[in-house]
């Protein structure tokens, strides 16, 4: 199977680990993901705020794209997903001439289907027997549902179908789609405090060990307020907060290496050496 | 107004009249030529209250009624629900009467599981075409005993308990079910079985073994498949293949379980089957080939009397099985045993070794009597290569099917060290093993396609692979090299895939110059075979085809020869045991036929049911139970067989995977134990043609699907439920029988949260309106679950209190202020779930802006009504109109007219409303559709006649039978009912007492009438609920069974003993024995009463011309009544003049016109304006009433019944200026100045509305129910008139429910401002001191003070009742403290008087709209016309009596009856006119002479019933 992949920003700078991690399994599975040439930002943050016309069109341009490569494109990071399809379904901001659509895939979508899946569950070598974890899924990808297309919106099960195929159990809560305040982590660091606290309150009261996401923004954000002088949690209770691909990878047998971890803020090593999933050294992918 | 309007109009009324045609209402019209009476017949769809309703009021009134409902049973959504609002009764208890009622009318003809697929014809003749899906179950021979789901092995969730118990698959909806009968619930065949080419009900077979029930799944199995040890164990079992499973987890190894039922059995000979008894015929039949196809048609032949020979020419039995399956695949002595078993000892005769054509011949056969032949003759001739070289080795090749034949005959055989085989099939996979195990060190596959192309089962393949076969794929052999005939080499060449062929398979290509040589001891060909036909020539010669099978007939398997047939390998080429087995029956049907000299071909496809499709959403993933077997080290040196077979235990729990894929398994236990011989799994759907005049459609709502608003967690979170399953949670029929437990862990929970308007008044899933009922239900579930358990602790979240109905304000004080039930105004929009505790967070905000948090036990969500997609299908194949949310499209004056004349609705299907109107509307809608059908009335109803009463001789010993019931669990859980049933056996007089289940259901009333006539009895007592509810009913079976219905007594056992005493069982069943032996005592001394018949005057009198007068007049009159329509005032019209325009837009005034004049029209309505009743007596057919007429003329009326329907007027409270300041005025005053001031004196007047002016409060303490729609309605008017008005409605709730609600949000979205206050801690202040109004008041939703400054200020009073107490008292009637009447029962009969023939509707009854007015006076008078219809009726016996002689005309009865029905005859004693008394007994009670009897309640009863309530030793 051969998509167009859509990296954005975040990939490329805060998340690497991220995009290390899609492009391992991706390759693991047989998966060919194509970077889509010449992309632009995807006009979330900044134009959104302040230009909408902007906004819009960026994403209209690399809409473009995709659909020049005829390929269905894979959207990991959940705010440009979210452009991509506003742009899709807002005709208004797609200039030019016209192309023949091609679908805009979440990494969680992708990753379910069922021939994926099947593939993930035939490559695991590794299974994380034993680690318990919430699954959080965060806003932009499910809501609102009418653009996102999500099936299950307040109550989604991607992460949670993908753990349980790498042999995890993803713990049962109600804080799923729960706001990260992402868009407020800057400005308004009382409420981010409040929120995430919530968050990190229900993952250690449902007796999880980490946290597992899809979304770049709630993966720093989780991670990063846990270090927040004002909130700080004790090191050994800090929740490791993972991309999901980087447990598929663990799973399927990444080989790893100390370095790749300082990536996190919340050193994960000690939730992965009681897995048994002790850190070794071996090439970076 | 023009006539086209008045047309309109005429047209209008004649459709709220249900009559035909509007004409009708011009008595100048002359009589149509073709006129065609219409159909004296009513079809009602839906089986719920409503549907009962109408049917009963229907049938009661002349006509035939088919009451269709679509499940299979009626009873409708009230079967489901625990009490009922305001009056706490139970639903099923109030409701189980009229089910009964309704069961049991000659005139009413239930249809369950039907539906309308389409109504053609017009109003009066319509023809409706029915379809019936298959029961399964004959109603009419169903006793409801339930032993068939005694046995039957199949469990499903129960929809009746909304999935939270289970229930079998054959099933009665619940206990008091009308019908009683059970049904089956069947979704077609099962994959499983359509996957077995030999039919075999695998589906049933498992889930017996699921059952333990190994026996019986043998004897399914054995139906179709003699062979159980045999295909258990070589069978490539295509139902796995089939198996719903399979696009899960795995198959049900269902192979693997047959093989556990033959091991079984040879574990347990004691369970095997016992021989079943053989006819002997004289005909023989001679089986030439002992393979399974010849053993089957043996065994089938032989079962059917014929004398059957097997000739084989090998020594053995078993053709294939024995020849071709190697041993430890299935063991030789497993063969002989079923061989033996199934065939041989049923007396088949055997000649082994004898080959037919050479050792004897065919036509030798025929002279020793033989009948008929079937040749199985097996393909047992391996194919050859064909390859150079292979004729001149003569030894080192052998084919597979020599080759294991050798072998499995014991011919010693050395294939050497390296052995090949050549072919990739299961045959090929034997030869393989076999070689291995014959000790051959390398043993390899030559195959010529890859391995996904191998056409042997894959386990096969893999079982070959841990052997360490070799496998040399995409190779094929091209030539033999031998040394001296003796086989050296093989020389192969490789090949690859090209393009698909025939098969679909790609076809292999051999690559050039690839090939290569393999040196070899043995090669064995196992490509294919072909059955030996040579010996056979001279008899089949013809009938070889040119494949070297045997040609025959596909159906019946008969070669040209008429008396050969033939079957299995030699017909259809090689093939499996299944398939043989299969065919060996067809032959055997076919040669028994033959031999029956019947037609061998008709209706020989087997009768299929449809493939039932499940779905395995939410099955929880299970491994597939492997079968323990030897390991590959173990078991490739031997041929003991390897698979071991499963455990009792193993084949359970892995037949229990099964998920019943069609629900019933057919396995036909029912049908077995069914002693009635009701159950009838042939059954099919049946279509039908009815005839009917009108129809009514009542297939109710379905509640709203909770998992639409997932934010609230149904459907994740276990602990939240819908306010329906909570119903269940309460009822004791439920399924924690009314211990209200969480589903989480069963524990009882203390904090309970109830959310409203789940799926109401929300736009984001499309349900914009308000459900109407659920404010109430929520409410009074919070009280019920207080009463049940004391620790509960009810919060009830919500937007608007709609608690618009009659005392509903009263009961939502009362769960408040005495249960505590908490009231929070806000609306929830999240619960969160601990995942530790399952404990759910609700996070709202309060009523002063404060966000906040809380923890609860359980949430229930009070779900809205809905209409099912079925019913708007139905709908639209009856082109009946529906709105945007599927409600049927009625119009202001025709609530209860669909768009289609002579389809008329009632209940939910035209919005939602609770029971109450419900039942009002269906007795209007029974109103309507009796209009046009006037004139064939009781053309199509025959008449109930009891038999005439036995004759009692004199001294006729007492001969009492007693009843006693469990009432499920209401009474059994707490009294000891067999101990008292026990008890009853002993007391005097007693000669029969039982207990039963349900004494009122239909089978047990039935079995009561049997007992009666076949015990002789002559007195009965029931001990149960209370006589109120029941006993009309008990005494009716009394009366059907020949038993004066006054030799009967009840005993209260459950009201006034184990619903009261729930925590002592043991004095509770004391008490029992008290009540009942009290019960004995009173009817010990009974004695017959006599009941007189008189006449019924068919004349209606309605008191009052407002809306209910007029329309009720109207109808009445269309349906052939004489009509008396009294108004106080000089003009009709009531309240409606005062009315402009109706919410829809409608023109009232116009309206009124036209009905005025269609009643001033109608010669059979009498109208007296300007006069009052004065004076009425009389009784129920039989009334005399005389009115005052403005002339001051007195009039006498003689009529049947009376209609009272005086209306209420606007309440004119002295509030706020009202009547002082004109810029003060009421709604009504409003809506007139809108429509009769071209301009309100400004172009953008600012107006505030004040709600609940007056109401609500203590002078007039009750809801008015209109205001808030009025308001809306004239606000909505005026920013129509004046877009820059400004409209303030200062509310408490807004109670704008059902699709009232509509208007609420139209109203808001053209900015109308409505601010909620609180008349204690937030009520508006009016300040009128100054040149304009000014009102302040805190905004809720602002939190902020507002100061409103408006032009007008509009009061919303509410409706109060005219000053009728006099007229109460006049007609003996109640009246409530609030001067509104007070109906029969709030719930059941809402427009009834307690007393007889007396009826109410309209505003007189409580505050109601235009809409439910006329819906109401419909009913008035469909309710009447049950009297007015009937030439006579029967008095009661319970009636007081003036024994004459010790009358000292004392005048204390005179005084003492409040019925005013005693007087002072001629003789000059008291004398009671036994038509009017009541039975209340006051008379009886108060005379001091003693001398007045109470007929069923005589002294002499009384006494005895006293002087038995002492305990005595």
């Amino acid at each position: 199977m051969t998509l167009s992949y859509y990296p954005g920003c975040s990939l490329k700078g805060t998340a690497r680990e991220y995009d290390w991690s899609i492009l391992w399994v991706a390759h693991k599975l047989g998966l060919e993901l194509c970077e889509l040439p010449d992309w632009n930002c995807c006009g979330a943050s900044s134009a959104h705020m302040t230009n909408h016309d902007l906004s819009g069109q960026l994403s209209a341009r690399n809409l473009h794209l995709a659909q020049q490569s005829g390929r269905d494109v894979v959207v990991p990071c959940p705010a440009c997903f979210s452009r991509l399809r506003a742009a899709d379904q807002n005709p208004a901001a797609q200039a030019g001439e016209r192309l023949a659509p091609v679908q805009i895939l979440s990494l969680t979508t992708l990753l379910n289907r069922a021939e994926v899946l099947d593939g993930i569950r035939a490559a695991v070598v590794t299974p994380l027997t034993g680690l318990r974890v919430a699954c959080y899924y965060g806003c932009l990808s499910m809501r609102p549902p009418l653009l996102t297309g999500a099936i299950n919106h307040e109550h989604p099960q991607g992460l949670d179908t993908l753990v349980k195929a790498v042999g995890g159990s993803p713990m049962r809560w109600s804080h799923k789609t729960e706001c990260c305040s992402g868009s407020l982590g800057m400005t308004r660091p009382d409420i981010a405090r409040s929120l995430i606290g919530d968050i990190l309150g229900a993952v250690r009261r449902g007796g999880a060990t980490a946290v597992v996401t899809d979304c770049p923004m709630c993966q720093a954000n989780l991670e990063a307020r846990q270090l927040d002088p004002k909130s700080a949690v004790p090191k050994s209770e800090r929740l490791p907060v993972f991309y999901m691909t980087e447990l598929i990878a663990l799973a399927l047998g990444r080989p790893q290496k100390r370095k790749y971890w300082r990536k996190h803020l919340v050193d994960p090593r000690a939730v992965l050496s009681a897995l048994g999933q002790v850190p070794e050294t071996g090439a970076e992918p | 107004m023009n006539n086209d309007s008045i047309d309109h109009d005429n047209r209008r009324i004649a459709d709220a009249l249900g009559s035909p045609r509007a004409p009708s209402l011009k008595k100048t019209d002359k009589p149509d030529p073709d006129f065609k009476p219409p159909t004296g017949a009513v079809l009602v769809v839906g089986g719920g209250i409503a549907g009962m309703q109408s049917s009963l009021d229907l049938a009661n009134a002349g006509f035939k009624v088919y009451l269709i409902e679509a499940l299979t049973a009626i009873g409708g959504r009230m079967a489901q629900i625990d009490k009922t609002f305001p009056t706490n009764d139970c639903s099923m208890c109030i409701m189980s009467p009229k089910l009964v009622d309704v069961g049991r009318h000659k005139n009413i003809e239930i249809l369950t599981s039907t539906e309308v697929e389409a109504l053609d014809g017009a109003v009066g003749h319509f023809t409706a075409k029915l379809r019936t899906a298959p029961r399964f179950v004959k109603i009419d021979a169903c006793t409801g005993c339930g032993e068939c789901a005694a046995v039957c092995p199949v469990s499903l969730s129960d929809a009746h308990n909304l999935d939270m118990t289970d229930r079998r698959a054959i099933f009665r909806k619940y206990a008091q079910a009308i019908p009683g009968a059970f049904a089956v619930d069947k979704q077609g065949e099962s994959p499983c079985r359509f996957g077995c080419p030999a039919n075999v009900n695998c589906h049933a077979y498992v889930r017996l073994i699921a059952a333990g029930r190994f026996a019986e799944a043998l004897a399914v199995e054995r139906r179709e498949n003699p062979f159980p040890a045999i295909c258990g164990r070589i069978c490539p079992h295509p139902c796995e293949t089939e198996c719903t499973r399979g696009g899960l987890d795995a198959p049900v190894a269902i192979g693997a379980l047959k093989r556990f039922l033959a091991d079984w059995e040879r574990q347990n000979p004691d369970q095997a089957p016992p021989l079943p008894e053989i006819k002997n015929r004289p005909e023989k039949v001679a089986i030439v080939g002992g393979g399974p196809a010849g053993l089957t048609a043996a065994r089938e032949l032989r079962l059917q009397g014929f004398g059957v020979t097997v000739f084989e020419a090998l020594p053995h039995l078993g053709g294939m099985l024995r020849y071709g399956i190697p041993d430890y695949r299935l063991p030789p002595e497993e063969l002989d045993h079923e061989i033996k078993t199934a065939v041989l000892d049923l007396g088949v005769e055997l000649r082994t070794s004898t080959r037919v054509g050479t050792d004897v011949t065919v036509a030798e056969l025929r002279d020793q009597g033989f009948g008929a032949f079937l040749l199985c003759l097996g393909a047992h001739v391996g194919l050859k290569l064909n390859i150079p070289g292979e004729a001149e080795t003569t030894s080192g090749i052998v084919d597979a099917a020599a080759f294991l034949r050798d072998v499995n005959a014991g011919v010693e055989t050395h294939p050497g060290k390296r052995v090949f085989v050549v072919g990739g099939g299961n045959v090929a996979m034997d030869a393989a093993r076999t070689s291995l195990r014959l000790g051959a060190k390398e043993v390899t596959v030559l195959y010529r396609r890859a391995r996904e192309q191998m056409p042997a089962n894959p386990w096969e393949i893999e079982e070959a692979e841990e052997e360490e076969i070799n496998f040399r794929l995409l190779c094929n052999p091209v030539r033999i090299l031998h040394k001296d005939g003796k086989l050296t080499a093989i020389e192969c060449i490789k090949m690859e895939l090209g393009e698909p062929d025939a098969s679909g398979r790609r076809r292999p290509v051999p690559v050039e110059g690839s090939e290569f040589r393999l040196e070899a001891d043995t090669l064995i060909p196992a490509i294919s075979q072909k059955p030996e036909l040579d010996p056979l020539t001279s008899d089949v010669d013809q009938m070889i085809n040119k494949w070297g099978t045997l040609e025959v007939d596909q159906v019946t398997l008969q070669t040209a020869t008429p008396d050969i047939f033939a079957a299995g390998d030699a017909v259809s080429g090689p093939a499996t045991a299944v398939e043989a087995i299969q065919a060996g029956k067809r032959a055997a049907e076919s040669i028994s036929r033959y031999l029956k000299k019947q037609d061998l071909r008709a209706d020989r496809t087997p009768r299929r049911g449809q493939r039932a499709e499940r779905s395995v959403q939410g099955v929880t993933v299970s491994d597939r139970l492997k079968m323990r077997r030897l390991s590959a080290a173990e078991r490739r040196d031997n041929f003991t067989e390897f698979e071991l077979g499963y455990t009792e235990a193993e084949a359970v729990a892995e037949a229990t995977r099964c998920l019943d894929c069609a629900t019933c398994c057919e396995c036909l236990a029912c049908e077995t134990a069914c002693q009635a011989g009701a159950v009838f799994h042939a059954d099919a759907t049946g279509t039908r043609d009815i005839e009917v005049g009108s129809v009514v459609l009542a297939p109710g709502f379905e509640p709203f699907p909770a998992g639409l608003r997932p934010e609230l967690g149904y459907g994740h979170y276990a602990n939240v439920v819908t306010s329906l399953e909570f119903e269940r949670l309460l009822s004791a029929s439920g399924p924690t029988e009314g211990h209200v437990r969480r589903p989480s862990d069963g524990t009882t929970p203390v904090r309970v949260a109830w959310i409203q308007c789940v799926g109401s008044r929300d736009h984001s899933c499309h349900r914009d309106y308000c459900s109407s009922v659920c404010c109430m239900y929520a409410s009074k579930e919070a009280l019920i679950a207080k009463e049940h358990d004391v620790n509960i602790e009810p919060t009830i979240f919500y937007i608007d209190m709609r608690a618009f109905g009659k005392g509903f304000d009263d009961y939502v004080a009362r769960a408040e202020n005495d249960y505590g039930v908490r009231y929070i105004r806000s609306m929830v929009s999240r619960v969160i779930e601990d995942p530790v505790t399952d404990n759910l967070e609700i996070r709202y905000t309060t009523p002063h802006g404060e966000r906040t948090s809380e923890e609860f036990d359980l949430v229930v969500l009070s779900v809205g009504v809905q209409i099912s997609e079925q019913v708007k299908q139905m709908a639209q194949r009856l082109d009946v109109d529906l709105d945007d949310f599927g409600f049927a499209q009625t119009d202001t004056f025709t609530p209860l007219a669909t768009n289609r004349q002579g389809v008329f609705v009632c209940g939910a299907f035209g919005g939602p409303k609770d029971i109450p109107e419900t039942v009002s509307e269906a007795s209007g809608a029974a109103g309507a559709a009796a209009c046009h059908l006037a004139s064939a009335r009781s053309t199509l109803t025959t008449a109930e006649v009891f038999p005439e009463p036995r004759a009692m001789a004199e001294d006729e010993d007492l001969n009492i039978g007693v009843f006693v019931c469990h009432c499920g669990i209401n009474i059994a859980a707490v009294v000891d009912v067999e101990g008292v049933a026990a008890y009853a056996k002993e007391l005097p007089g007693v000669s029969y007492a039982n207990n039963v289940l349900y004494a009122c259901s239909q089978d047990n009333q039935e079995k009561m009438r049997e007992i009666i006539a076949e015990k002789g009895l002559n007195r009965v007592v029931v001990a149960s609920c209370s006589p109120r509810t029941h006993e009309p009913l008990f005494q009716q079976t009394l009366q059907q069974a020949g038993l004066n219905k006054y030799l009967f007594d009840m005993a209260n056992i459950r009201d006034q003993c184990s619903w009261v005493h729930r925590t002592d069982n043991q004095r509770a069943t004391g008490k029992a024995k008290r009540l009942l032996r009290m019960a004995v005592a009173k009817v010990s001394r009974a004695e017959p009463l006599e009941e007189r018949e008189f006449p019924v005057d068919s004349g209606l009198l309605v008191i009052g011309g407002g809306l209910a007068g007029l329309t009720a007049a109207l109808q009445a009159a269309e349906q052939g009544f004489a009509v008396y329509l009294v108004e106080r005032e000089t003009q009709l019209g009531g309240n409606l003049r005062h009315l402009r325009r109706t919410t829809d837009g409608e023109d009232v005034t116009a309206f009124l016109r036209s009905l005025i004049e269609a009643v001033n029209a109608d010669p059979r309505i009498r109208v007296y304006t300007g006069s009052e009743v004065v004076a009425q007596t009389g009784y129920v057919g039989n009334f005399e009433t005389e009115i005052m007429t403005p002339a001051g003329d007195s009039r006498r009326i003689h009529h049947g019944a009376v209609l009272l329907a005086t209306g209420g007027h606007e309440a004119r409270p002295a509030l706020h200026g009202l009547d002082t300041d004109d810029r003060v005025c009421t709604q009504l005053d409003f809506e007139q100045r809108l429509a009769d001031e071209p301009d309100l004196g400004q172009q953008a007047p600012h107006v505030v509305m004040l709600q609940c002016a007056g109401s609500r409060d203590e002078h007039q303490p009750y809801c008015s129910r209109v205001c808030c729609n009025q308001a809306i309605k004239n606000a909505l008017a005026l920013v129509e008139r004046f877009p820059d008005a400004q409209v303030d409605i200062l509310y408490r709730d807004i109670r704008s429910y059902g699709l009232g609600e509509l208007q609420y949000q139209k109203a808001r979205r053209a900015g109308i401002h409505f601010t909620r206050y609180d008349p204690e801690t937030n009520a508006p202040v009016i300040d009128r001191a100054g040149k304009r109004l000014k009102i302040t008041l805190t905004d809720p939703s602002l939190r902020w003070p507002v100061e409103l400054e408006p032009d007008l200020l509009v009061l919303s009073t509410g409706m109060a009742p005219h000053e009728n107490e006099e007229l109460g008292t006049l007609l003996r009637v109640p009246r409530a403290e609030n001067g509104f009447f007070i109906e029969a029962h709030a719930k059941l009969r809402p427009v009834d008087f307690a007393s007889d023939g007396q009826y109410l509707a309209g505003i007189v009854h409580g505050p109601k709209s235009i809409p439910e007015t006329i819906s109401q006076a419909s009913a008035a008078v469909a309710r009447a016309a049950t009297i007015l219809s009937s030439p006579k009726l029967c008095l009661t016996g319970v009636v007081s009596t003036v024994d004459p002689e010790h009358c000292a005309v004392c005048l204390t009865c005179v005084r003492a009856c409040p019925y005013n029905v005693p007087r002072i005859n001629e003789e000059h004693t008291a004398e009671i006119n036994p038509a009017l008394c009541q039975g209340c007994g006051i008379c009886a009670a108060e005379c001091p002479a003693n001398t007045i009897t109470l007929g069923h309640f005589t002294d002499q009863q009384l006494t005895a019933k006293l002087d038995a309530m002492e305990d005595k030793p």
